[in-house]
């Protein structure tokens, strides 16, 4: 059987940009290798406010939690609070992402996409050197599916973009190797997404707190990959848990390991191909969330093939409105944030600190370039000079 | 005798996807719902063993080289 496009993984990539090519009238596949979208969860589950404009998710059965905001803690405990429009992407709704992103394959379905679960693309299916569709393995039997494009939406693993000779391989120092536990039995009256900072409590990462519930909440560390051995990434947890008055008595009802791609974006079309999400490693760098960019770039990505669709020319220039269209709406902030996290990752603990210190009175929602800079150079002149770097991108971007 | 080739403990491993994403040879695969190593192919260069969150892989020499 022939498609128009085939969508390699049912992710929020996968089925948002399956709705829109769907509804610009392509004729849609989506393969799964799972049994069931969305799960196992492997996620923090935290998105910021921002999807309610796109309106893509229908009722609430998805959220579990309103955030009032985010709290970032330093090595030493000092707390800077951040306002949900401040606190950026990850923060806003704590959401359930089983059922999130089950609704944006609901959506998908009602737009025309087909979805088919238990099929594991193995290969690209090629033509001489076209690009022609997927091999893939259903059950124990191979199939060949026939499309004028492939989307590769398979998430941090980015096998398809591989195999379309993208190089997607991650180099450890752009990779979050984490692991997260939801945890009930502990007290979240709060509605606030914590984050804890430090080089001793996650090398090149954070640990966060997301409240799920009043007393449930995931809670996870990001360790980065070139600066972590077998295993720490659980080991620090453990230890984090054991040791934090809040948390010590909650007990598990979920454990994952996650793996999240803080990169710079990688080349997304070449002839026959797109690449949306993780697997195109647009992730925020500094945050790890990736959730709001999957729907913008999935939008963009759909009403692009159906543009080609309309136009019957499958080439990457064609396809490169795509790549025009999300670097607009993200594009610049993703280069920014990769380069204040290679600056970040120079800062150690007592920098931290002080940096902490000199924010922690300032009210967020009312923040100026000025005001900052005014309240670090009156409390730790020593911080300017670290900060010099991080300044001269602000002021470009 | 080689190095060690890098193997996962079906066991313990929770499919997160990040030791492929690593790999510089593209020797890691998931495969059944876990990942899985393709012995030919992996150089031991060990990155996928310090990667992995919850220590679910570990070297073994190939069953001809013990
Ligand atoms: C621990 C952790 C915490 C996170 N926390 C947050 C957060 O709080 N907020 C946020 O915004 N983001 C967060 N993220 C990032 C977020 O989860 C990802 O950005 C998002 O899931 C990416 O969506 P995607 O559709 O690109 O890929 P995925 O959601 O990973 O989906 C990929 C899909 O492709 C399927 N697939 C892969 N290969 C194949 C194949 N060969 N054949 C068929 N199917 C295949 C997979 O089974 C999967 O269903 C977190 C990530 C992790 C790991
Ligand atoms: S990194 Fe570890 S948990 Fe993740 S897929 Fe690889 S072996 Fe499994
Ligand atoms: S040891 Fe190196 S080559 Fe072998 S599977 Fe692991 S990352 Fe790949």
């Amino acid at each position: 059987m022939k498609y128009d496009v085939v969508i390699v993984g049912a992710g929020p990539a996968g089925t948002v940009t399956a709705r829109f090519a769907a509804e610009s009238g392509a004729k849609v596949l989506i393969i799964e290798r799972r049994q069931e979208i969305g799960v196992p969860v492997l996620c923090g589950e935290g998105v910021s406010r921002k999807i309610d404009e796109w309106g893509m998710l229908e009722g609430k059965r998805w959220i579990a939690c309103n955030m009032e905001g985010a709290r970032i803690f330093s090595p030493d405990g000092t707390m800077v609070k951040l306002s949900a429009e401040m606190a950026g992407n990850e923060t806003g709704y704590v959401v359930y992402r089983d059922i999130f992103d089950q609704e944006l394959a609901r959506q998908a379905a009602k737009a025309g996409a087909k979805i088919v679960m238990n099929t594991n693309a193995i290969d690209l299916l090629r033509e001489k050197d076209k690009i022609i569709g997927v091999k893939a393995k259903q059950y124990d039997d191979e199939i060949e599916i026939e499309a004028d494009i492939v989307v590769g939406t398979d998430g941090v693993e980015s096998k398809i973009g591989q195999w379309a000779g993208i190089d997607t391989r991650l180099d450890p120092k752009d990779l979050e190797t984490c692991c997260q536990y939801t945890l009930t039995n502990i007290d979240c009256k709060e509605a606030y997404c914590d984050f804890y900072l430090g080089n001793k409590i996650a090398p090149g990462g954070y640990i966060w707190v997301f409240p799920k519930g009043k007393d449930v909440a995931n809670v996870g560390i990001g360790v980065l990959g070139n600066l972590s051995e077998a295993g720490m990434p659980k080991k620090l947890l453990d230890q984090f848990i054991a040791n934090n008055p809040r948390l010590k008595n909650g007990n598990p009802i979920r454990f994952l390991a996650g793996a999240v791609p803080v990169a710079n974006p990688v080349e997304t079309v070449k002839d026959n191909i797109i690449l949306v999400g993780d697997s195109a490693r647009q992730v925020d760098p500094i945050t790890g969330g990736g959730l709001t960019h999957c729907l913008e770039a999935g939008k963009i990505a759909g009403e692009t093939i159906g543009m080609a669709i309309e136009q019957q020319q499958f080439d990457k220039e064609t396809l490169s409105s795509y790549e025009t269209g999300w670097k607009e709406a993200f594009g610049k902030k993703l280069k920014r944030n990769y380069m204040v996290k290679e600056i970040f990752l120079d800062f150690d603990d007592k920098t931290l600190n002080m940096l902490a210190d000199s924010l922690k009175d300032i009210k967020f929602d009312e923040i100026s370039t000025f005001a900052l800079v005014k309240a670090l150079v009156l409390k730790h002149p020593t911080l300017l000079m670290k900060l010099r770097p991080l300044m001269k991108i602000s002021s470009e971007a | 005798m080689g190095k060690p080739k890098a193997i996962v403990d079906r066991n313990i491993c929770l499919a997160c996807g990040g030791c492929i994403s690593v790999c510089p040879q593209d020797a890691l695969s998931m495969f059944g719902g876990r990942a899985l190593v393709t012995e030919e192919k992996c150089i031991s260069c060990a990155i996928c063993i310090r990667i992995c969150p919850i220590g679910a892989i570990s070297g073994r020499y190939a069953a001809n080289e013990i």
